[in-house]
């Protein structure tokens, strides 16, 4: 079949079974967009206009994480790739699968400073997990096998395609490779038996083990091999920020959030485990607290995929390189059936300080402002947790991961690694679209909403029904709260002022109500809920309200406070 | 404790190897000593020979990450026990007396791995082969002679085992 390589670029697409493009048209892409032309008429492939390419990046990391396949994006040569960069690195840290194309001027120009030039494959290489500028149209039909290929398997991430003009614009007999098989890239996804068995003798003789299971468990699809472990061997469970959802929160073994600000049990209990088993996470500081005295009593056996990330933090006893399913389903086969009663009880004495100290003044609240926990929680009760939720970051990013109580599998999306303000509103439209018959539910601070607030257009453009919610406080919260608590209260440039949300989405053809009082709070839920098309719901919140429990800086897990 | 290490690296023989590699070494702030690139023969590879020195444990570390570049096929770390290295220098010493080009040729022909490549009015232009110290002797010795110019080849070596 004779193509351009512009066809080629968007068959190479359908050949991988992608239906959706988030995207930024730009000089050095025009060819592409060409062709694209006539494949969006014939309905073949959609196209999402975004606003700004960090839009469709996040937009293409939202997508990644629901559906497990690579989210695509599209977008032009120079500021249109380096627009991107936030979003790759974003995406790199969470393991995320994602594909961008972007365009690259002629090849005969680049290194000229051409105009909308960049050195794309340089910027992006440290978040990239791989990246390569195709200057042969030929080149086309392995290059993207290659990519989707890489995106998708093994420890997922994204991917950058670079095309110059005059290889998108080239014609050659275009073949799709229909196997790849890669030299040097094999991950490594049964695990080895030695180890297997190590692991579950380790498992059987405890008497506090602890299981810290991570984004690995989506990614894998591993909830019921969790689930199973946990079950037969009576382990507690706890989860990690983008682990949330991975396990039933309403469950006996049910451990809780860890880290920074998560529960109580499981961050002063960590430290009195004899066996951690930590699965699809990777220790990350914001979980360990101070690493020289975290699970300093306990063995460990660490389950990932990616080898670098064992051993990387903390010293483990028994390191197995796999996926995450086949792992915890071969442990399960040498498990004892046990029965660690106490111990299990002790994390819901924890929870139980946990709801007198925190829990109950923070979400139910009898006088004052509305908290920004009350409102998650009258949230999270009007959609009985049947929501897909995805938060931004900061304050409200934890109350999200605290309050509200996920039903459904892999069912929420938060910006972790990176902690990228800004994240929450275009990730929301790549999970809307992948999901467009589940509730999903955008959940934005004052001052990460505005960071792409211009992505309103595009879901009033594509009729997204993403209920939109803006907890404003009036500040930069997180970071007030550090300032209030680190800092001697001097508040340095977290004041914001905001314009009027809901003349804004007005003005984007999108419905909005503003809710300031207590008892106007449920009926702005539940209008918003019922809405058929977008809508924002700005809440006015406490605004000195902080998060709590907190590990500090540098301070112990063990030493995290209730207030 | 800190030491010196070579890290031996095969990857795919593709542009942008060395800048992914380069990078990771940046990120953990190692400096490298010294790094050559070289085809492997019928293989379309490139072995890179990297010498650094560092920490045991972040040698293990960063042999991990390179692992995470696509095109790394395989890594090996190793102590300098393991193997048998050669660099190769080029010295261009000042010759202008008969004497002093007489007791030069002299060292040479008693010296073991250099010869006398280009001979010129002022100076002698000499290679060593050797290992790091051999090469830093040799240039000991020479340096009464007054070195004009004076280049080193990063480290190559083959497994002793």
């Amino acid at each position: 079949m004779k193509l351009t390589g512009s066809q080629a670029a968007i068959e190479s697409l359908l050949h991988e079974n992608v239906t959706v493009i988030f995207g930024y048209p730009g000089g050095a892409i025009m060819p592409i967009y060409d062709a694209l032309y006539d494949y969006t008429h014939s309905k073949k492939i959609r196209h999402i206009l975004v606003r700004h390419e960090q839009g469709a990046g996040h937009a293409a990391e939202g997508w990644g994480r629901i559906t497990g396949e690579p989210g695509v994006v599209f977008a032009t040569s120079g500021p249109g790739a380096t627009n991107l960069v936030t979003a790759l690195g974003d995406a790199m840290m969470d393991t995320v699968p994602m594909v961008c194309i972007t365009g690259q001027v002629n090849s005969a120009v680049i290194g000229t400073d051409a105009f909308q030039e960049a050195d794309v494959i340089g910027v992006t290489a440290p978040v990239t997990k791989w990246s390569y500028q195709i200057t042969q149209v030929e080149e086309i039909p392995f290059v993207f096998k290659k990519a989707f290929h890489i995106a998708r398997t093994g420890r997922p991430g994204p991917v950058l395609i670079d095309i110059t003009k005059d290889a998108q614009l080239a014609s050659f007999d275009f073949e799709y490779p229909t196997e790849i098989k890669l030299k040097s890239y094999n991950p490594t996804t049964q695990p080895h038996m030695g180890q297997i068995k190590l692991a579950a003798e380790l498992l059987n003789n405890s008497k506090r083990p602890l299981i810290l299971a991570g984004h690995g468990i989506h990614i894998s699809k591993a909830h019921k091999a969790l689930f199973d472990l946990a079950q037969a061997a009576d382990i507690p469970v706890a989860l990690t920020l983008h682990g949330l959802s991975s396990f039933p929160n309403d469950h006996r073994l049910y451990a809780g959030f860890l880290g920074m600000h998560g529960n109580y049990g499981p961050n002063v209990l960590s430290n009195k485990a004899d066996v951690v088993l930590a699965v699809g996470m990777r220790f990350d500081d914001r979980v360990t607290g101070r690493v020289v005295d975290y699970l300093k009593d306990a063995k460990i056996i660490h389950i990932d995929i990616d080898p670098a990330e064992l051993n990387k933090i903390i010293h483990v006893e028994a390191p197995i390189v796999a996926d995450a399913k086949p792992a915890l389903q071969e442990l399960l086969n040498h498990i004892k059936k046990q029965k660690h009663t106490q111990w299990v009880e002790e994390f819901h004495k924890c929870n139980a300080i946990e709801k007198t100290k925190i829990w109950d003044n923070d979400c139910n609240p009898k006088k004052g402002p509305i908290k920004m926990a009350e409102a998650v929680t009258r949230i999270s009760e009007a959609t009985n947790g049947n929501a897909l939720v995805v938060s931004d970051v900061g304050q409200h990013q934890m109350i999200v991961a605290r309050y509200f109580k996920f039903k459904l599998p892999n069912s929420f999306y938060s910006s972790g690694g990176m902690g990228t303000m800004g994240y929450g509103l275009p990730a929301a439209m790549g999970v809307k679209t992948a999901a467009p018959d589940k509730e999903v539910i955008s959940i934005s601070g004052d001052g990460g909403f505005q960071m792409n607030i211009q992505e309103l257009g595009t879901i009033a453009q594509e009729h997204m029904p993403i209920k939109i919610v803006i907890l404003n406080n009036g500040f930069l919260g997180m970071v007030r709260q550090w300032q209030q608590l680190f800092f001697d209260k001097r508040y340095s440039m977290v004041h914001m002022q905001s314009p009027d949300f809901i003349a804004v989405a007005k003005a984007y053809g999108i419905k909005g109500m503003k809710v300031k009082k207590r008892e106007d709070l449920a009926g702005g839920i539940s209008k918003m809920l019922q809405s058929k098309g977008p809508f924002v719901l700005e809440i006015s919140v406490e605004q000195e309200d902080n998060v709590f429990p907190m590990v500090a800086t540098g301070a112990s897990v063990s030493d995290i406070r209730l207030e | 404790m800190k030491n010196y290490y070579t890290i031996i690296a095969f990857t795919e023989n593709t542009p942008g190897v060395l800048y992914r590699i380069a990078d990771l070494f940046l990120r953990r702030k190692i400096n490298i000593e010294s790094l050559t690139v070289s085809e492997v023969k019928n293989e379309d590879q490139s072995r890179f020979t990297i010498v650094v020195f560092a920490e045991p444990d972040l040698v293990e570390k960063i042999g991990k990450q390179l692992y995470r570049i696509i095109e790394v096929v395989k890594v090996i770390d190793s102590v300098d026990t393991d193997l048998v290295a050669r660099e190769i220098a080029l010295l261009k010493v000042s010759a202008n007396k008969l004497e002093q080009r007489k007791e030069i040729e002299h060292l040479v022909s008693i010296s073991s791995f250099v010869r006398i490549i280009e001979v010129k009015k002022n100076y002698l232009i000499l290679e060593k082969t050797g290992t790091e110290k051999d090469i830093n002797d040799f240039y000991e010795l020479m340096k009464p002679y007054g070195i004009k110019e004076f280049v080193q080849s990063g480290r190559i070596a083959v497994f002793n085992t």
